[in-house]
């Protein structure tokens, strides 16, 4: 379990993580996302304690990451998996790492065979490709088995194979009890994984919540209807309150009204419907409309004032 | 291992030796898994042993050393390694932290170990051994060569002689002094080329600007640095305005304590 409270980082003037209350739970894949520049490795970075925050708290398993004994076998993390020197091998890489908290050598041979490096783990990391290293970052991050797993974008640079191969990862890691946090830009990515979805958006919370609800929130979901007699029909449909919008293609796309409301209108002044579908946003729309609403309010503030009305 | 027994392994809390004990085998293993860190000190051994032989050739045929002089049969036997193992291997302690910070394995490393005064410790004192034990190999070879040459003349010293030992050894621990200095300044300045510079600057520089001031000024101020600190070491007899053996040694644990307790500061505060 991880625990942020009232998180804030800031690098002089630039606030990077705003006031982030977060709670990520056990047994589940949680995708934490948010554009570019969003803050979300910098909120990686505190928790593992690499960053002091300006205030607020992180706690892993109720702690702070710098009062963990042996703190691999509580939090294993991927951050960035270019950060190995290239003249070590993998074996001896992973073996350090290993004996830097007491976790016996005979683990590192299990994670080169889990991430499948075992057959290259005495070659030098220089002549890795990024998805080698992606594979033995993800080894140093098992080798503790801990609780609470952390990644930063782990399918960056990934080939297909690659990319399947650390959502099955994830999925399994989850299913077995536990806490993984996995960060993003791409909600489709997190749109095939994650079962939570904490979004960000220049270090301010925006959603947190299940995956499946930010669809149902997101205030594009409407329905489309098609009717020979559209135009009658759509001033029937604004009469009883809806909003209707035409679309390019003659369709009307109604807000305000469920389906079976729609269609018994139509039915009540006999009007043939072709056509009704209860549409939802696709999870990549709704978190566009979520962090485009965030970055056009940003924007618009002046820089450097506090905004107003907050 | 299974899962379970890690777990179970886990939920005992180790002593602080057994953590202490952990860091230095982390350290030790980064040491000694890159491949390039044994050519640099085989280069260092042989480039010092090279010029320890080429100097005690030179002064083989040579007149007479004057006597009360700076360079006497037993200092002689460190002009090469005061050079050419003491640069290489103050460079190898510059990149044990600066090729972390640059290839951003920092940042694993303090993941693993977030208590940074003990990682610094856990580095300083794998660092140190390991400058330690070359130092004295190299210094007791350079010695034992400089003497078997000196010899032919009837003009070396012996290890028998008083305070000889003392010297020889001193001379291995410079290069341990050269090595905390230097694996501080790496800590402090994350970049190795920066760091490079500073070390050379605080281990040869100012010294080599303290010879280009008037007397006494030369002296006085010349002796807190580390290279007057190092001949005072390795000299059966002081030289006039310097400080004595037991100063100069002082002098040689002051600086790289200064840089140590800098970097500690440093990197504790610093965001990695």
């Amino acid at each position: 379990m991880i625990e942020l409270n009232r998180l804030t980082k800031r690098f002089g003037p630039v606030t990077a993580v705003d006031d982030l209350s977060v709670t990520v739970g056990p047994g589940r894949v949680t995708g934490f996302l948010g554009p570019n520049g969003a803050g979300k490795t910098t909120t990686m970075r505190i928790i593992l304690g690499l960053d002091a925050p300006t205030s607020g708290t992180a706690l892993v398993g109720g702690r702070r990451y710098q009062q963990i004994i042996r703190p691999l076998r509580q939090v294993g993390s991927l951050l960035d998996a270019t950060a190995v020197h290239g003249g070590r091998t993998a074996y001896d890489h992973l073996l350090s790492v290993a004996l830097s908290n007491g976790i016996r050598r005979s683990r590192v041979r299990q994670v080169l065979e889990l991430t499948g490096l075992d057959s290259v783990a005495g070659k030098r990391v220089r002549g890795y490709s990024l998805g080698m290293k992606q594979r033995l970052g993800m080894a140093a991050a098992l080798l503790g088995d801990p609780p609470v797993l952390m990644f930063d974008e782990p399918v960056n640079g990934l080939d297909p194979d690659g990319v399947r191969w650390i959502r099955q990862l994830l999925r399994q890691l989850a299913a077995d009890g536990h806490t993984v946090l996995v960060s993003s830009h791409l909600m489709s990515e997190m749109a095939l994984t994650a079962d939570h979805l904490i979004v960000i958006g220049r270090g301010r919370l925006l959603a947190d919540t299940p995956a499946d609800s930010l669809t149902r929130s997101s205030a594009r979901a409407d329905v489309l209807v098609r009717s020979p007699r559209a135009r009658e029909l759509a001033a029937l449909l604004t009469a009883r309150g809806a909003a209707v919008t035409v679309e390019d293609d003659g369709g009307l796309a109604v807000t305000g009204l469920d389906a079976p409301a729609i269609a018994d209108l139509a039915a009540e002044h006999g009007v043939a419907v072709h056509e009704l579908m209860p549409r939802q946003p696709s999870l990549e729309q709704a978190y566009l409309d979520l962090t485009a609403t965030s970055t056009d309010y940003r924007a618009a503030t002046p820089a450097g004032k506090p905004e107003a009305g907050r | 291992m299974t899962t379970a027994a890690i777990r179970a392994d886990a939920q005992t809390v180790p002593s602080l030796a057994a953590r202490a004990l952990d860091l230095l085998a982390f350290e030790w293993t980064k040491l000694r898994s890159v491949r390039s860190n044994y050519v640099t000190l085989l280069i260092a051994a042989v480039a010092t042993i090279g010029s320890t032989v080429v100097i005690a050739h030179g002064l083989a045929s040579a007149p007479a050393l004057p006597p009360g002089g700076p360079i006497t049969a037993l200092t002689a036997s460190f002009l090469g390694y005061a050079e050419y193992a003491v640069l290489p291997v103050s460079v190898l302690a510059v990149l044990q932290f600066t090729s972390e910070y640059t290839t951003g394995l920092i940042r694993t490393t303090f993941a693993a170990a977030p208590r940074r005064w003990a990682v610094l410790t856990g580095k300083a004192a794998v660092s140190a051994a390991a400058a330690l034990i070359f130092g004295e190999v190299l210094a007791f070879a350079c010695f034992f060569l400089t003497q078997a040459i000196l010899s032919g003349q009837h003009r070396g010293v012996s290890l028998t002689r008083p305070g000889v030992p003392g010297a020889v050894l001193a001379a291995g621990f410079v290069l341990c002094a050269c090595t905390l200095t230097a694996l501080g300044l790496g800590a402090i300045i994350r970049h190795t080329a920066g760091a490079i510079a500073a070390t050379i600057a605080a281990t040869y520089l100012v010294a080599a600007l303290c010879l280009a001031l008037p007397s006494p000024w030369k002296d006085d101020i010349g002796r807190f640095t580390m290279p007057f600190a190092a001949s005072e070491v390795v000299a059966l007899h002081p030289q006039a305005g310097l400080l004595s053996p037991a100063a100069s040694m002082l002098v040689l644990i002051a600086w790289p304590a200064a840089a140590l307790l800098a970097a500690g500061l440093v990197i504790t505060r610093r965001d990695a």
